[in-house]
């Protein structure tokens, strides 16, 4: 069971995602974006970890999305493997077309489905801050359990404490009817929330005003899954912040630990 | 009678970012045969009601544009671009947060009461080695390929 995590110029979440990925006992190794695209296909699994990817110029990667790896990606995607984009990975996987990932957007001449906007944090209907933010959040899964490659085992309603850190999360569509159908196809993956799971769309329940406070979604098959929040950042319970009574135990694994613990999971079922 | 002041923005030290579209463009997006070259820069429209707009434009240049990396020029009612480009304007369609508190800033920060509306916009310039009908249906062809995503984003061909 082998994982690529992508690095792009710029990416800087590569080593403790791999980190995670072996941790849950999966082989993998760190792919250089400007390695031969072909040898994905002797990969089971990918990720496409967080950071800043060309800097984030022009549009959080937006310029990643133009390179010869993630076409081979799609190829990997219509294959029925494993996907998992997280933060600076899922703006990617946006501006690729392989998420929301329907068949219409996907063509080379067509254009994209949604956009991962600027952060704008909005409370009581005034803007009370933009730009970038870090934060522990809460996140409720909304899929049920084998829904998506990266929540194959967590159940429905399940809360994870996770910490996000971006400036362009903001989830945005101008495409009609795509929020509703991305409800009622389940393919909205997890929601952010308070720290009892209720969704409050403002801030700082909703940390970037992303629409309906989603926090990750997956394609209509679910082996494609893109997440704003970093779970490689609380894979395990020592990485939890001080006030945390969960840090004390520093053996126990992490909320984060999960996502990890589903790609295996979905690699073991599918084969 | 309200004025409008543009302030055009560029930076006089080499534009990274510039430089990474063009090379996408040219080596990703196939675009080496007509396109030379890619230079970027901002633009700040102010709607303003009453006062000297020179004057004006001449505060909000100081609190704008750093003199140290950036050059900026100043239209009153006006706007215009140099003819050995295609100017692409591109802005948020969905509201714009950084206006939003450019404007504030100004209004109540700075004591600028006659701030009325603050836009705020990047203007691609893409230099084509072809001539202009066809250099503006590459521009056309640029800026939805890859300079916006037209989920957030509008753009316009401003013409001369």
């Amino acid at each position: 069971m082998k994982i690529a995590v992508l690095q792009f110029p710029g990416t800087n979440c590569e080593f403790e995602t791999l980190v995670a990925v072996k941790a849950v006992g999966m082989d993998g190794e760190i792919f250089r974006w400007n390695r031969e695209a072909g040898e994905l296909s002797s990969f089971d699994g990918f990720i496409l970890p967080g950071g800043f990817s060309y800097q984030d110029r022009l549009r959080a990667g937006a310029i990643a999305a133009k390179e010869p790896v993630l076409a081979a990606l799609k190829d990997e995607a219509g294959k029925g493997k494993p996907i998992i984009g997280i933060c600076n990975g899922f703006q990617i996987l946006v501006e690729a077309g392989l998420l929301p990932g329907r068949p219409e957007a996907c063509a080379p001449d067509k254009s994209i489905d949604m956009a991962l906007a600027q952060n704008v944090m909005v409370s009581k209907g005034k803007i009370v801050r933009r730009g970038y933010y870090c934060d522990w959040v809460h996140l409720r899964h909304e899929a049920p359990a084998r829904r998506s490659s990266g929540s194959f085992a967590i159940e429905r309603g399940a809360l994870l404490k996770i910490p996000i850190a971006h400036g362009e999360g903001n989830l945005v569509t101008a495409t009609p009817g795509l929020i509703k159908e991305l409800n009622e196809n389940d393919q909205v993956v997890f929601r952010y929330c308070d720290k009892n799971g209720r969704i409050i769309d403002e801030f700082p329940y909703n940390v970037n005003g992303s629409t309906e406070s989603i926090a990750a979604i997956c394609n209509e098959p679910g082996n494609v899954l893109g997440m704003m929040p970093h779970p490689e950042r609380a894979f395990f319970a020592w990485q939890l912040p001080a006030f945390d009574p969960r840090k004390q135990r520093p053996d126990e694994p992490g909320p984060g630990r999960r996502v990890f613990e589903s790609m295996k999971r979905y690699i073991e079922v599918r084969a | 009678m309200s004025q409008k002041i543009n302030l055009r923005v560029w930076l006089k030290i080499p534009d990274a970012e510039a430089a990474t579209v063009k090379n996408t463009l040219i080596r990703r997006l196939g675009y080496g045969s007509i396109l030379a070259d890619v230079k970027k820069e901002r633009l700040f429209s102010f709607e303003v009601d009453g006062g000297d707009p020179l004057e004006l434009a001449k505060s909000f240049a100081k609190e704008l544009v750093n003199e140290n990396k950036e050059s900026h020029k100043v239209y009153v009612d006006a706007l215009e671009y140099e003819e050995d480009y295609v100017p692409v304007k591109v802005a948020l369609h969905i509201e714009d947060g950084e206006a939003i508190s450019i404007r504030e800033r100004l209004r109540r920060r700075l004591g600028f009461s006659n701030v009325v509306d603050v836009e705020n916009a990047t203007v691609w310039k893409l230099y084509f080695k072809t001539l202009r009908p066809e250099a503006q249906i590459a521009a056309r062809e640029i800026a939805e390929k890859l300079l916006i995503n037209p989920h957030k984003d509008s753009y316009e061909i401003l013409s001369h």
